[in-house]
């Protein structure tokens, strides 16, 4: 506890230095920037920065990725209220409520909630990481290789199988992704594996290619090809942006219920912010004395799912940081970010790197104030970049999405990598694909395939090492029953149906 | 059952995936084992990458010949809440990123940008072409010049060498 305190200090000392400051302030403004505008979410603005911030100091760098990374979630409920189309699928529930009561002139108010939410449910849930992350380091440490390859197969598995709606069509993104992580200089042997002498493969397969192709020149092609040709139209926000004693009253219990059920929905492994925020809306729901509202702009149903989201992105922190272990998109491109300084997220790191990590830490706390002091008085220009016409938009997106992939080796055969996987993301997107599995396992995948063969080199190629460690053995189990009981219930139940329908009865 | 159009894009996309599996899988056992203490080498991990990938392609396949693709995602455009599709803005979208491709080494980021800009746009609907340009060849302009001044990243400055002076490749 001392220590953590003490820690957490020293964090603020590097944190409340000016450039870090700037740094931090720099990555907010840009991620709520960024945030608004549709289409764009952390995942893809962190990786288009990636390959531009070698040069800076990696504490400055990462704050600023930091700051991106929850900047983006809070820009992204302006647009959910103002626009009705959610930026990323965290938001979704937000819409539920937040467009309909901006439709009826409340958009001022479910603004104020969502702000306020988020900064009360950020600063809690960094208070839990805060709290949370150097118990888990502790546990951490006693990992060894077999324990650590146990825990990233059981990431795999519920990031690909369990969470999308499709489990086979989960996992295939998954092994492509894998596949994709493969290519390139094995790091033990020196082998080249899947580079057919291509210079620009020995590498491996970055991941800015990779994230950027599928989310910006995927994102692009699809919503050209599909979409209207008639630019949204955005709400007004007229009258008073500042809630009433009745909102008041109504948001406060929706904000802390949310917090503590977001925050641990991010630490496990269930991708991000998404299931919390649906959760929290059905909770609102049920427990408002108002259901009436609800379905017409109801406050709470923007409250909950609002800082049910921050909170839940504040969780993903846990892992990434304490394990290593990345659980949604952005937090496997801010791993990437990190390994692009020779760092590896971990228990390690908090020994290691104590000032860079608790001055991240300690960043996420000014963060979220700078974060409250810039999203509600500075309301109207968020508003004027939601109204930058779509052929603009697409034009400049694909600007800094070509630049990010160019700037890795100067090719062109990385511009033609970028549209290959533009063309595999439009594909994901059209029929159904999850696009989180790919860019995980192209992360992750390097590092499973190093613990595991560190694992069989300290047993001399015994498998049954993954066995007999107790925890890795009651991963995996637990591994093996995420995909085996939905399935199971899921043939018991056609089969029911099948014979219910044989036998004539409805 | 599904509709025609539907089932051929579900069947080979099905296939695709068992042919990367397979095609991984050649390349997979060529690699060589050099396993060490581990017993398993640098080709073991793509064994079980391409294994999988094949399960999976297996996978698909199966369900495409029980009655389709469980949890599909709609074929009609309009009850996936889209609008139909429209090639020509795809073509445009494209035509701006290998148009960039061509571009760059020779002309430059800057024009480079312009043209792609111009595309997209073009892609989205615009049709102000000199207003796209302009806004292309300003962002890239104000792009070219804070990246490679501020964070010394290197652009190629192209036929606007003259111009850009001293700044770029």
């Amino acid at each position: 506890m001392g220590e953590t305190l003490t820690a957490l200090l020293t964090g603020f000392g590097v944190a409340l230095q000016p450039i870090n400051l700037l740094w931090g302030f720099v990555g907010v403004t840009l991620g709520t920037a960024i945030g608004v505008l549709p289409g764009v979410g952390p995942a893809l603005t962190v990786a288009m920065l990636l390959p531009l911030t070698v040069k800076l100091d990696p504490t400055g760098a990462l704050i600023m990725f930091a700051g991106i990374y929850y900047g983006a979630m809070y820009g992204g409920s302006t647009t959910t209220i103002l626009l009705n189309t959610p930026g990323e699928s965290a938001s979704i529930a937000t819409a539920l409520e937040g467009n309909r009561m901006a439709k009826r002139g409340r958009a001022g108010p479910a603004l104020a909630t969502a702000a306020i939410g988020s900064f009360v449910a950020g600063t809690i849930a960094t208070i839990l990481l805060t709290l949370l992350a150097p118990l888990v380091v502790e546990v951490a440490l006693k990992f060894g290789p077999t324990e650590y390859f146990a825990l990233m197969v059981f990431a795999f598995v519920t990031v690909a199988a369990v969470l999308g709606s499709s489990t086979v069509r989960g996992l295939s993104m998954l092994f492509v992704g894998l596949l994709l992580g493969l290519v390139g200089i094995d790091d033990q042997t020196g082998q080249m594996r899947f580079a057919f002498g291509v210079p620009e493969l020995l590498d491996g397969i970055d991941v800015v290619v990779l994230a950027v192709g599928l989310f910006a020149v995927g994102e692009a092609l699809h919503v050209a090809a599909y979409q209207s040709r008639q630019q949204d139209s955005v709400e007004k926000v007229s009258g008073s942006i500042w809630m009433s004693r009745s909102d008041w009253k109504r948001s406060w219990p929706a904000w802390l219920r949310a917090t503590f059920i977001g925050f641990p929905f991010g630490t496990i492994p269930a991708g991000g912010a998404e299931i919390p925020t649906f959760l929290s809306y059905a909770v609102e729901k049920k427990l408002t004395r108002h259901p009436e509202e609800f379905g017409k702009g109801a406050i709470e149903g923007v409250a909950g799912p609002e800082a049910a989201n921050n909170a839940a992105s504040a969780g993903v922190l846990v892992p990434l940081l304490t394990l290593g272990i990345p659980t949604s998109a952005t937090a496997a491109i801010l791993l990437a970010a990190f390994q692009n300084y020779g760092l590896q997220p971990g228990p390690l790191l908090f020994q290691t790197q104590t000032t860079l990590v608790w001055g991240l830490i300690a960043s996420m706390y000014i963060g979220n104030i700078l974060l409250l002091i810039l999203n509600l008085p500075l309301i109207g220009l968020w508003v004027q970049v939601l109204k930058i016409p779509r052929p603009l938009l697409y034009g400049g997106i694909l600007i800094f999405a070509t630049l990010g992939a160019y700037s890795l080796h100067q090719s062109v055969v990385d511009l033609l990598t970028l549209y290959v996987f533009g063309l595999l993301g439009f594909m994901m997107r059209r029929w159904g694909f999850p696009v989180a599995p790919a860019v995980i396992g192209l992360i992750l995948g390097p590092l499973a395939e190093s613990q595991f063969r560190r694992a069989l080199a300290i047993s001399q190629g015994d498998p049954s090492v993954f066995l007999t460690s107790p925890i890795s053995a009651s991963l995996l189990t637990l591994t093996a029953l995420l995909v085996l009981v939905p399935w199971l219930y899921k043939v018991v139940r056609e089969q029911r149906s099948r014979r219910r329908a044989a036998s004539g009865r409805p | 059952m599904n509709a025609p159009g539907r089932g051929r894009a579900e069947l080979i996309l099905s296939l695709g995936v068992l042919a990367l599996g397979i095609f991984a899988t050649i390349v997979a056992f060529r690699l060589p084992e050099a396993g060490g203490y581990a017993r398993v080498g640098p080709n073991f991990m793509p064994k079980v990458v391409s294994a999988g990938l094949i399960v999976l392609g297996l996978w698909l396949l199966a369900e495409f010949f029980t009655g389709g693709w469980r949890e599909a995602v709609p074929d009609e455009a309009a009850e996936r809440g889209e609008h139909p599709f429209v090639a020509g803005a795809f073509i445009w979208v494209s035509a701006g990123l290998f148009a960039q491709m061509a571009l760059i080494h020779n002309a430059g980021f800057v024009l480079a940008a312009m043209v792609l800009f111009g595309c997209v746009a073009r892609g989205f609907g615009s049709r102000r072409w000199a207003r796209d340009l302009a806004a292309g060849l300003a962002i890239g302009l104000a792009v070219f010049l804070f990246f490679v001044k501020f964070l010394n990243v290197n652009l190629p400055a192209g036929w606007l060498k003259p111009l850009l002076g001293t700044a770029g490749i």
